[in-house]
């Protein structure tokens, strides 16, 4: 479950005091004394900002994007995503499958672990039943959940698992992997990409076959990069790597790289601008204006893949029954002067349940995402929506400015009493919604997993997922379960997402959300560099990055 | 918060004599009571044969004042403007149409003349209407603190023994939380905060102080003679501490809720600001600068305006209080 809560925007505004602070005291330092700022030094790393990883480095346990930046130098997946939305392949030969639920993956030969070991396909296996095991708590757990033999594996809190192997997985040899779905999934390739599915060495398990902590401090890896040193969390303040020579995929262009912690993109990025720091991957709202007139060239914007949405508790208040409430509700909000003023631009106004950075968006597929005040009233009074409402957020994710903003929308537009409630933290309100205690609207917002446009449908709003995943609205519906499954089941990926469409399209019908805003990515980097990407889930290409 | 120094008796002339007017109306009071020292004779004010009171006398002081003057007309406004603010402003900031978001952070024009905060709502109109939940949450807090704190002080300080024991040992528990965390954590216990919520956590809080003063100048004020001679003649002690000892410690207790008066209105600012106090879409001068705070370096005006009527409301109050004091402090004069 990746359900955001907007962290990193709140880290930037808290603290802006002390980047105020920090760019007053570095000033002197930074013309010249330091080492690092030598412009075009060969060996020279390549700096990038990030935060705190929230984690040791345990693939299977990294679900937020700082630490998942840095596995992702380390390791190479079997798939990545191209320009176009579509998957190609890594580390795989191959992704074969007849029927969906039967896949056979196979391996190009030559890729190595940076220890010199040979990359086997049981790596996989053993890396995958490892993070399937109940026993072992890893919070990417949930993504292995479609292999056959799953269940044995999470048989239940207080119950131990009768094996410790997935009766799915299987090595067939050095270079072939067959998985056996418990039923047929059409997106699986499409999952391979993420971090949850790297995999380990022989050198990670310790005797009792669970990855050792000393290993997730200095993982080894089969990527671009290897790591220098164990990573103390909490005392280091960067973390070093080296460029792996004998990496059999595209190499990057430069032999060091370093990552360094920050509390603050505001900091980092008084950082980048006095030659500190070469690469930013989302800057704060507030540095947009003058990161856009500063960098140039250099500033990056591009569709994020994340949605931000206001949520209805259709399964226990009968208030927003009346999908005409919900229309109108949609139709008063202004997402077009939202993500210019509030968001200075580093939101686009949403119009579809998927987002356009995924295949499947359709422009505009959300008819009633425009705003119509005019409109909306007749709606609303035609329908005799409530005339009182709520809207709840949570205060630690920066959200506030946008929150009252709709609040003011719907006063306006409606001309009714809505009230703002705040939670104090994202898990206050997530948990009131499990126990079916908070009546109002929500704020909402899903960063997906893998770029497959299934990830904003069947964890959102699924029945299924009313029961297990992240279906805070309770929304149920067969015509919509009834779609996924088709899709899941298509024969070929078109044919896939064009069910995945039909079933996006009962949604911006039914909105038992309102999409909002769409995220972007709005990045940066130092005179240094001729060249950054960033791809799909946000992570950067090294191969891409030139030193200029 | 200006220290008070605790009550001496204030004037004890005139206060004597009229207490003794009270206690014994036959008696003449030009003539000399037998027990009283020649000093404490009261002295016979001129002008047209009538005794000037400590009251009388404060406010000829005050009137002749410029501090005293000059926070009495900006308190005047003040007032004015919380009750009436629609004579200062034609927007009404409750209205969610006079929002444009699209306009939000303009700077101070013609049309705004503060300019527009964050949502593109009229900082102007806000900031005026903003002076309404300030004085209603410091007036309130200063006379339920005054009438608790002092009611509870006039009894432990006349009782004195085990009433007394037992309120000041309770104070002082009260006394030992800070002001601002104690209303957090009453707030917070309460959810969602409005006017009469920060006014009871304010309350709650700071009562202690105007208990401790109107004790102190009990226990002055029963030690003079009048008050011996009354309870000699036999006056109840309702009579005595309503009628003779009240009146004469009333003047600190006066002056501490003043000068506390822009205390609490800081503190509801505070509260508002960390979240707790007043909420949107309430208007609250703490709240206003709490959502400009973000964006200050963008836009400085929706921070700039509130503060400085929130720093203007707590210095009048705060001066207003320094100069009763003076005007009721015979030592100073």
């Amino acid at each position: 479950m990746r359900v955001t809560k907007g962290a990193q925007i709140i880290a930037g505004t808290a603290l802006l005091a002390l980047a105020v602070a920090a760019c007053g005291g570095g000033g002197g330092g930074s013309t010249g004394s330091s080492p690092g700022a030598t412009t075009g030094a060969s060996d020279a790393p390549v700096r990038m900002e990030i935060g705190e990883p929230q984690k040791l480095f345990y693939p299977s346990d990294t679900t937020e994007t700082e630490g998942a930046e840095v596995l992702a130098a380390l390791f190479s997946p079997l798939v990545s995503y191209n320009e176009n939305k579509e998957v190609v392949n890594e580390v795989a030969q191959s992704i074969e499958t007849e029927d969906n639920k039967v896949w056979t993956i196979k391996l190009k030969p030559g890729y190595t672990w940076h220890n010199g070991e040979k990359l086997i396909a049981q790596n996989y296996v053993d890396a995958w039943n490892f993070a399937s095991n109940q026993e072992n708590v890893q919070s990417a757990s949930y993504f292995f959940g479609r292999i056959a033999g799953y269940a044995d594996l999470n048989p239940g809190e207080g119950k131990t698992p009768s094996t410790k192997e997935m009766s799915g997985l299987k090595a067939v040899d050095d270079l072939t992997l067959e998985v056996t779905l418990s039923k047929p999934f059409s997106q699986f390739p499409v999952m391979l990409g993420y971090t949850a599915f790297y995999p380990l060495p022989k050198a990670a398990f310790g005797p009792d076959g669970k990855v050792t902590e000393e290993f997730a401090a200095k993982p080894i890896g089969q990527g671009q990069f290897s790591i220098d040193k164990p990573y103390g969390k909490g005392t280091d303040q960067t973390i070093d790597l080296t460029r792996y020579d004998a990496f059999a995929g595209a190499k990057p262009k430069f032999s060091k790289l370093q990552f360094k912690i920050y509390t603050s993109t505001e900091t980092a990025y008084n950082d980048l601008r006095g030659g500190e720091l070469d690469i930013i991957d989302q800057l704060a709202a507030s540095s947009i204006s003058s990161a856009k007139s500063d960098l140039g060239e250099r500033y990056i914007e591009q569709p994020d893949a994340g949605i931000g949405y206001i949520g209805f508790p259709l399964k226990y208040n009968k208030e927003y029954e009346n999908v005409k409430v919900r229309e109108a509700i949609a139709m008063a909000i202004d997402r077009k002067t939202i993500a210019e003023k509030v968001f200075s631009g580093t939101r686009a106004p949403a119009d579809d349940f998927i987002n356009p950075a995924i295949a499947g968006y359709k422009q505009g597929a959300c008819t009633v995402c425009i705003f119509d005040p005019a409109k909306a009233k007749e709606v609303y009074t035609a329908a005799n929506g409530p005339k009182k409402l709520e809207l709840g957020y949570n205060a630690d994710g920066g959200h506030k400015e946008w929150i009252e903003a709709v609040a003011i929308n719907l006063r306006a537009s409606l001309g009714i009493e809505v009230t703002v409630k705040p939670f104090e933290k994202f898990q206050a309100i997530l948990d009131e919604l499990d126990a079916k205690k908070y009546t109002g609207m929500f704020r909402m917002g899903w960063a997906i997993d893998y770029p497959s446009p299934e990830n904003y449908l069947t964890p959102i709003f699924s029945t299924e997922a009313a029961k297990t995943g992240s279906n805070y609205a309770g929304y149920s519906s067969k015509e919509f379960d009834d779609l996924l499954v088709k899709g899941d089941t298509a024969e070929t990926p078109e044919a896939g997402l064009e069910a995945y469409r039909q079933a996006a399209d009962v949604l911006n019908k039914e909105l038992p959300y309102v999409p909002v805003y769409f995220y972007k990515i709005n990045a940066g980097y130092s005179e240094h560099l001729k060249s950054v990407k960033i791809n799909l889930l946000n992570q950067v290409e090294w191969e891409s990055v030139e030193k200029a | 918060m200006s220290d008070i120094r605790p009550a001496g008796p204030l004037d004890p002339e005139t206060q004597q004599s009229e207490a003794l007017d009270q206690v014994a109306p036959a008696t003449v009071p030009d003539t000399a009571q037998p027990g009283v020292p020649p000093s404490a004779q009261p002295k016979t004010k001129k002008k047209d044969g009538k005794p000037a009171s400590l009251w009388t006398d404060a406010w000829y002081d005050l009137r002749r004042r410029p501090l005293f003057i000059g926070s009495a007309i900006m308190i005047f406004i003040l007032v004015v403007m919380a009750i009436f603010p629609q004579l200062f402003t034609s927007v009404n900031p409750y209205d969610a149409a006079t929002c444009q978001l699209i306009d939000a952070r303009t700077p101070p024009s013609a049309g705004h003349l503060f300019g527009q905060d964050n949502q593109g709502c009229d900082v102007f109109a806000k900031t005026i209407y903003g002076a309404r939940v300030s004085i209603m949450v410091g007036v309130t807090t200063m006379i339920v603190t005054a009438l608790f704190g002092g009611l509870l002080g006039l009894i432990a300080g006349f009782r004195s023994g085990a009433t007394d024991v037992i309120l000041s040992r309770t104070t002082e528990i009260f006394f030992a939380i800070p002001l601002i965390l104690g209303a957090l954590l009453i707030l917070v216990i309460f959810g969602r905060g409005n006017v009469w919520t920060v006014m009871l956590a304010l309350s709650v809080l700071a009562w202690p102080m105007t208990f401790r003063i109107m004790r102190a100048s009990v226990i002055t004020a029963k030690n003079q003679d009048y008050v011996m001679a009354a309870r000699a003649l036999g006056a109840g002690a309702g009579r005595i501490m309503f009628r003779h000892i009240l009146p004469n410690a009333l003047a600190p207790v006066i002056v501490i809720a003043m000068i506390n008066l822009g205390g609490f209105i800081a503190a509801e600012a505070a509260l508002s600001y960390l979240g707790v106090g007043i909420q949107s879409p309430e208007i609250s001068w703490g709240l206003m600068i709490a959502d400009a705070r973000d964006r200050f370096l963008e836009a400085w005006h929706p921070l700039i305006f509130p503060s400085i009527f929130l720093s203007i409301t707590v210095l009048a109050f705060i001066m207003l209080g320094d100069a009763v004091r003076d005007a009721l402090d015979p030592k100073l004069r």
